[in-house]
């Protein structure tokens, strides 16, 4: 499957220059329509607002220790909703407990990624989930 | 070469550096709070959290003693809030106060292009004294933030993951 360059993707963590490094990967792979929010709770408000202009995202990329609304819980609210229940979801996070990952699996997401990572096992991650 | 001679990786680490920066006021003020009322483990959860964000920035951009020492703080930050024993979170907050200071030492040579921002700080002995009050929490599982019910705390490597993953259908 070719992904689309101008995929809608939205790129969700709470420090900025995290949201810097991936935004340069993604862009780095070929994306060009990439959005981002300082959390979950506005990275949801973003989403409610993209879906009712026409245009919703089609990918998220997030990360999973976040205030106001983690990335977990930020799955949560997608997958309750029927419309998102297959949104590409990529969880990103600094530590793997294997209950974390189980818990996320539980939760619906798509692929996990852990910190550090670089372009290229981003691209891989992305491939995975496009082409399951 | 240093990491600051890539003018890319330069403008990542600089932002990096001011970001931290911004966070070490409020980071302080958790800690004020706590000195203040040390049964308030909530401050010493946006503590872990706080760090947290500092230590994944570290990692992405390969500043490791950075994100190790962060890791540290973190770990003791998350692990801490769930003691009620007074006398070890008085402890906690004063080394974490140090952990601050030390931290935006480290962050201010990283800004001059110092590659190794611990060597000339002798941070050894103090990390060697996280470590130690690390050790203090070992009975407590959560080093990080709540989740629901967890299946597991042991550690897994990215091909670990992916290899759940795998077996998972994913």
């Amino acid at each position: 499957m070719t992904l689309k360059a101008d995929m809608r993707i939205l790129v969700v963590d709470d420090m900025a220059t995290m949201r810097k490094i991936i935004k340069n990967m993604l862009t780095q792979i070929g994306f060009t329509n990439i959005q981002e929010a300082d959390d979950g709770s506005t990275a949801w408000k973003k989403m409610e607002d993209a879906i009712a202009s026409g245009a919703p995202y089609e990918f998220i990329v997030s990360d999973w220790n976040m205030p106001q609304l983690s990335g977990l819980d930020f799955l949560k609210k997608i997958r309750s909703v029927e419309s998102l229940k297959n949104l590409p979801f990529l969880m990103i996070t600094a530590e793997a407990e294997q209950g974390n990952v189980v818990i996320a699996v539980k939760a619906g997401v798509s692929n996990f990624i852990v910190k550090p990572f670089s372009a290229q096992v981003l691209k891989e991650k992305i491939d995975k989930i496009f082409n399951k | 070469m240093t990491m600051q001679d890539d003018p890319a990786m330069k403008e990542i680490i600089d932002d990096f550096c001011k970001e931290t920066n911004s966070l070490f006021v409020p980071l302080q003020k958790t800690l004020e709070n706590l000195e203040a009322a040390p049964t308030n483990t909530k401050e010493l959860e946006r503590f872990g959290q706080m760090i947290d964000r500092i230590m994944g920035a570290a990692k992405s951009i390969g500043a490791t003693e950075i994100a190790t020492f962060c890791e540290l703080g973190k770990t003791i930050g998350y692990k801490a809030s769930q003691t009620k024993d007074v006398p070890l979170l008085n402890v906690v907050v004063a080394i974490l106060f140090d952990t601050i200071d030390l931290l935006s030492k480290m962050i201010a040579k990283l800004q001059t292009g110092n590659a190794t921002p611990l060597r000339g700080l002798n941070t050894d002995a103090f990390v060697t004294r996280l470590r130690w009050l690390s050790d203090k929490f070992k009975n407590i599982d959560r080093a990080s933030c709540i989740v629901e019910d967890p299946d597991s705390k042991k550690n897994l490597s990215q091909a670990s993951i992916d290899e759940l993953m795998n077996s998972l259908g994913l």
